[in-house]
């Protein structure tokens, strides 16, 4: 934020602007920090007109499986156990019939021990403070969550203390959009906190594979810049390859002793996305000696069966703005019935979802 | 004589314990010859020119914080209202609503403080009340004020007068004060140099009164400069254009703000004035600003831009690296109870 940075800025800016103007060229995003980053900084009215940003799958809130969501309402519900979320997690809406409890706020409200924390340490702190007390910490995160949970397992915690597990990788989220037919996208900014973990090589498959450019990028208006100009200039020049524009923080191989951590306590799955269907190892299970940490295991509560399980509310766009198939505004509800006030869908709760972020920077209905 | 420590259900009830508590802490320290402690009603004279009434309740949490305290904070937000509608504040009514169990001594300190923020302002408290509610029934102590001031008949200010390239000016840097009480409120783990900014606006409104071109001024309380931006905006119909480099803001200020998710632009200031001038008139403003103690960090931040699209109040803020954006209506208030 210092002066020296804004001069960066508009240095990529600039370099940005002289490149020769082509097609329509459409960039994705795959980082709920990068959405806002972007969308505060106003870049979008002031980039070139034939550069789109879309953000896209960056949500972990926006994709964690409703009926997990729903297992965790029943759950807490029961009395039995004190369930811990982040605090994204608990205004996200179920499909429930009119009346019924439909999310962990409105369960905490009606009297559940549900209570919202920042960091696995609070889970921990809570279940040592009540050592009779179970305590289930409902997980949704992508890559850069999970390592510290994983860690915070390995470490040692109480025996009270047990995972509902939501957690996500993001490369397949990406790998999915990219092999499919109707495929439109030119170039990716690889997500920088997931690539600090993870390691930017993780993201050479859309060079190399799909033969797009990609850039892994920081969260300052300079490392985003310096980012799209590297994809756009890749791009211009008919070459692809992988840019790594956050060194400071990420490294070729991301951080070993987390992979290692993840790797030791996490086995990758098939997993569930809200409103988009399995996506093949994109989700996180408890290996081996691990599982007596799973909450399905200690506590099986299952939800009732109920209508739309699994799906978005009726009309909401969340699912396809994940995709970065429709823009937030494009959204029939967006800022009219679903606003972060009174949310329909989870990508208008989480401060990660692209239309809270979207209505935060001032975009309203047309 | 108060032989109690705490105040009591007794020290409101209207016999021996009120007349002691009234007369040994609040006619002690507001000491005024019109405050008759025994009347009904009091009269008061006026010099010529429009009257201005305001009338303000103060719920501060915590009742004491950095830079300030309920009791000074009354005063000035009670003068500052009268201020920037660019009248002189002349007198105040206090009431008090007062929980059992607050300590005598810490309510002393609290009206001692009002006092003293009174005389610097130049205003009188002319009448007064004071309530005790149960344990429970109330947050230490609330205080309701009403302000009466003096407007000169010439000094046209309002929404109305803002056209099409006024320049938007501020006094100091925003948000202080609403950093400054929450740090003091909540257990963040986060200590910071950060005062509130609360304090009597006089000496800005009457310099900025000074210069013709003055068209409207706000002191930005509760939601902040972007609240103030929206007001001008509804009320004009034309689009605010705000600079986000322009615009003062504490490094301290900004840092809890980064950490916690709060944007600077909505955070309450106490001692800060928003003025619209005439673009010919914008310098001759902020040089009489920063001529001032308060006003040293004043700046233009913004001008009025052209008419918005019907029914759509639009504030745009030019962002550092030269992006553009609306800031949006306040939503919700992140920190409730800051005045």
């Amino acid at each position: 934020m210092s002066v020296a940075a804004d001069t960066e800025a508009r240095t990529w800016l600039d370099r940005i602007r002289a490149l020769p103007a082509g097609p329509s060229v459409a960039i994705m995003n795959v980082c709920g920090g990068h959405e806002r980053s972007l969308s505060m900084l106003g870049l979008r009215a002031i980039l070139p007109g034939h550069v789109r940003i879309i953000p896209g799958p960056g949500c972990p809130v926006c994709v964690c499986p409703e009926e997990d969501l729903a297992d965790a309402i029943t759950l807490a519900m029961t009395g039995d156990v004190t369930l811990v979320a982040f605090g994204d997690m608990l205004r996200v809406p179920i499909n429930a019939p009119k009346g019924e409890i439909a999310s962990l706020a409105a369960a905490r409200a009606a009297g559940a021990d549900v209570r919202p924390i920042a960091s696995p340490q609070e889970a921990v702190a809570i279940a040592r403070a009540a050592p009779a007390r179970p305590v289930v910490f409902f997980v949704a995160g992508f890559e850069t969550t999970t390592a510290p949970v994983a860690a915070m397992l390995a470490e040692g915690v109480p025996d009270n203390i047990s995972l509902l597990l939501a957690a996500r990788l993001t490369w397949p989220a990406v790998a999915m959009l990219l092999e499919a037919e109707d495929n439109a996208l030119d170039a990716l900014v690889a997500p920088g906190h997931v690539a600090t973990v993870m390691g930017a090589e993780e993201w050479r498959f859309v060079a190399e594979l799909h033969r797009l450019p990609v850039a892994v990028a920081g969260f300052s208006a300079e490392s985003l810049l310096a980012a799209i100009y590297s994809v756009l200039r890749q791009k211009q020049e008919g070459m692809a390859f992988l840019d790594n524009c956050y060194p400071e923080l990420v490294r070729p191989q991301g951080n070993p002793t987390a992979r290692h951590l993840l790797d030791e306590v996490m086995e990758v799955t098939d997993a569930a996305w809200r409103g988009i269907g399995i996506i093949p190892r994109s989700g996180f299970a408890l290996r081996g000696p691990w599982r007596e940490y799973d909450a399905r295991l200690r506590h099986p509560v299952t939800a009732p069966p109920r209508r739309r399980q699994g799906e978005m509310p009726p009309g909401c766009d969340c699912a396809r703005v994940v995709l970065g198939k429709v823009q937030p505004d494009q959204c029939r509800l967006y800022g009219r019935a679903c606003t972060p006030h009174r949310p329909v869908g989870p990508c208008m709760v989480s401060d990660e979802g692209a239309c809270h972020i979207w209505w935060q920077a001032g975009v309203r209905p047309h | 004589m108060i032989e109690d420590t705490h105040v009591g259900l007794a020290h409101g009830n209207g016999g021996r314990l009120m007349r002691a508590l009234i007369d040994e802490v609040f006619a002690r320290h507001l000491a005024d010859p019109a405050l008759d402690t025994n009347a009904d009603a009091v009269s008061i004279a006026l010099p010529d020119g429009e009257i201005v009434v305001t009338t303000d309740g103060f719920t501060v949490q915590p009742l004491s914080f950095p830079g300030g305290d309920i009791g000074a904070l009354a005063v000035h937000g009670t003068v500052n209202d009268l201020a920037v509608s660019g009248a002189r504040p002349l007198y105040l009514t206090l009431a008090a609503l007062i929980e059992e169990g607050l300590e005598i001594s810490f309510l002393d300190r609290i009206v001692a403080s009002l006092a003293a923020a009174s005389r610097a302002a130049g205003v009188r408290v002319v009448a007064g009340d004071t309530k005790v509610v149960p344990r429970g029934q109330g947050g230490g102590l609330y205080l309701a004020l009403t302000g009466i001031g003096v407007r000169p008949v010439d000094r046209r200010l309002g929404l109305g007068t803002i056209g099409t390239g006024d320049a938007v000016l501020v006094s100091g840097p925003v948000g202080d004060h609403g950093i400054a009480v929450m740090l003091a409120r909540e257990a963040f783990g986060l200590s910071g140099d950060v005062e509130s900014d609360a304090a009597s606006v006089l000496p800005l409104t009457e310099a900025a009164g000074a210069v013709a071109g003055l068209r409207f001024m706000r002191d930005p309380t509760r939601g902040g400069l972007a609240t103030v931006a929206h007001e001008i905006a509804t009320g004009t119909g034309k689009i605010v254009e705000l600079d986000e480099a322009a615009i003062p803001i504490r490094g301290t200020t900004r840092s809890v703000c980064d950490m916690l998710g709060y944007d600077p632009f909505y955070l309450a200031c106490e001692g800060r004035v928003v003025a619209v001038v005439a673009p010919e008139s914008a310098e001759a403003v902020l040089a009489s600003w920063r001529a001032l103690p308060q006003g040293g960090e004043a700046a233009i931040v913004g001008r009025i831009g052209g008419a918005a699209d019907e029914g759509f109040a639009r504030v745009v803020l030019r962002t550092r690296i030269g992006g553009a954006r609306n800031l949006p209506e306040l939503e919700s208030d992140p920190l409730p109870r800051i005045c």
